[in-house]
């Protein structure tokens, strides 16, 4: 190391970037960015354990359990927006025998025809559907408010989740409050006619409040109760079939 | 933001849907969709914390009285003739502008995450779709300016720019 700067010829500032020195700090940067990406993917998961609680919490807290989403005219509804997603083909359901079963932490479990769910006050709306995969529709869902389903079942005072299975072996669950929410439905008709198999019939979960993945399809049993779910073999947490890959478990819009 | 949020757009692409053009997986950050997702929803809180925290600073300090552009660079563009005068100008107007631009990837970012508590940013932007375009399009804008901000630096400063950030010297 010299004791002082050896003296140099004053320096030109005005020759800008030679294209060499260009390239050598493009091709750098890019090298960064592409490894760096593909370091730092690994770290995706421990991120979101560290940072879904903290989203949760927002998520709840501007969630108002009685606040009407703002509907939209029949105008809007856009049928060809709403793309169909299923993890797996479409279940075959005997329409005839269909019940739909209420039980778990409730004071009157319940076994409800389909006929016994269309004599329950019918609620239509016209919302937008939103998937995570980024594309969203708007759509006219009827149906019963799930929460007149859960009144007539009567929680108890324990309750906290409500599950959804479905026909295929899909499942989800819902924190109590969303699923009372009068705009969480059980629809059985989509734009006006009744609901095409492909989107759920003969009930599926419908609401502005949360992502497509949790609007489970083919509903057959509603089950509440004070916890989650723990597979029996390992104890894990079963929140439904998405979540527990590691999609939100709230997931409120 | 934009390695994860690339990842997400990937999902269901902007410009084509299911059938348009995606991202290679190469320069991508997160995987898959929920781990884009997991980066994104991390790294949004440094993003608009840093942001916010730029805003207050500014205020305090009074920075945006001098420190952005201002009438007298564009008199300056329109009458001078100095190089450096002119490029400074140009460089006041490119990191004017990005401040609106980074402001509304957050706020269409606000929007698309929560679509039903802030409708009225839905509503603001027209629809859906508009929402996500504006929302990918800060991508491009912020990129650009990287490349314009470093472009005009280095033709401002020079070699003693590059020197004071290096540890060693330039070729």
């Amino acid at each position: 190391m010299t004791a002082e700067p050896t003296p140099q010829p004053p320096i030109p500032d005005d020759e800008g970037l030679p294209r060499r020195s260009f390239l050598q700090i493009a091709g750098y940067t890019a090298f960064g960015w592409i490894a760096g990406a593909t370091g730092l993917t690994l770290l995706e998961s421990p991120l979101n354990k560290l940072f879904e609680p903290v989203n949760q919490k927002v998520e709840e807290l501007i969630f108002r359990p009685q606040k009407l989403i703002p509907e939209f005219p029949k105008s809007a509804i856009e049928p060809d927006q709403l793309i169909v997603n299923s993890f797996r083909g479409n279940p075959v359901i005997d329409l005839a025998n269909f019940r739909l079963e209420v039980t778990g932490e409730v004071e009157k479990p319940l076994s409800l025809s389909l006929d016994a769910v269309r004599q329950l006050p019918y609620k239509s709306m016209v919302i937008r559907h939103v998937c995570v995969e980024g594309w969203a529709a708007i759509v006219e869902w009827g149906g019963v408010r799930l929460s007149d389903i859960l009144q007539m079942a009567q929680p108890k005072s324990g309750a906290r989740y409500v599950y959804f299975d479905s026909a295929d072996g899909y499942f989800s669950s819902w924190d109590l409050a969303s699923a009372t929410h009068p705009q969480t439905l059980l629809a059985y008709e989509k734009n006006g006619a009744p609901i095409p198999l492909e989107n759920g019939a003969p009930l599926r979960l419908a609401s502005p409040l949360k992502l497509g993945y949790k609007q489970s399809k083919w509903v057959t049993r509603i089950l509440v109760t004070n916890d989650f779910l723990r597979a029996p073999q390992n104890q894990q947490l079963m929140r439904g079939y998405w979540e527990d890959f590691g999609y939100e478990w709230y997931a409120g819009l | 933001m934009i390695a994860s949020g690339l990842q997400i757009y990937n999902a269901n692409p902007v410009f084509g849907g299911r059938a348009g053009l995606h991202f290679p997986m190469v320069g991508l950050l997160g995987g898959w969709l929920a781990g884009g997702r997991h980066w994104h929803f991390a790294g949004m809180w440094l993003f608009s914390l840093n942001l916010l925290w730029y805003g207050i600073y500014v205020l305090v300090t009074r920075r945006w009285r001098h420190r952005y552009v201002g009438q007298n660079d564009i008199k300056a563009l329109q009458l001078s003739h100095n190089p450096k005068r002119r490029i400074y100008a140009w460089h006041r107007i490119a990191y004017t502008a990005i401040i609106p631009i980074l402001l509304l990837a957050l706020l269409t970012g606000i929007g698309m995450y929560k679509p039903a508590q802030f409708h009225w940013i839905v509503d603001f932007f027209g629809d859906w779709f508009a929402l996500r375009v504006v929302h990918f399009f800060t991508v491009p804008a912020v990129l650009i300016f990287a490349v314009v901000h470093s472009v005009l630096a280095l033709k401002a400063g020079g070699d003693r720019l590059i020197s004071s950030m290096l540890f060693w010297q330039p070729k």
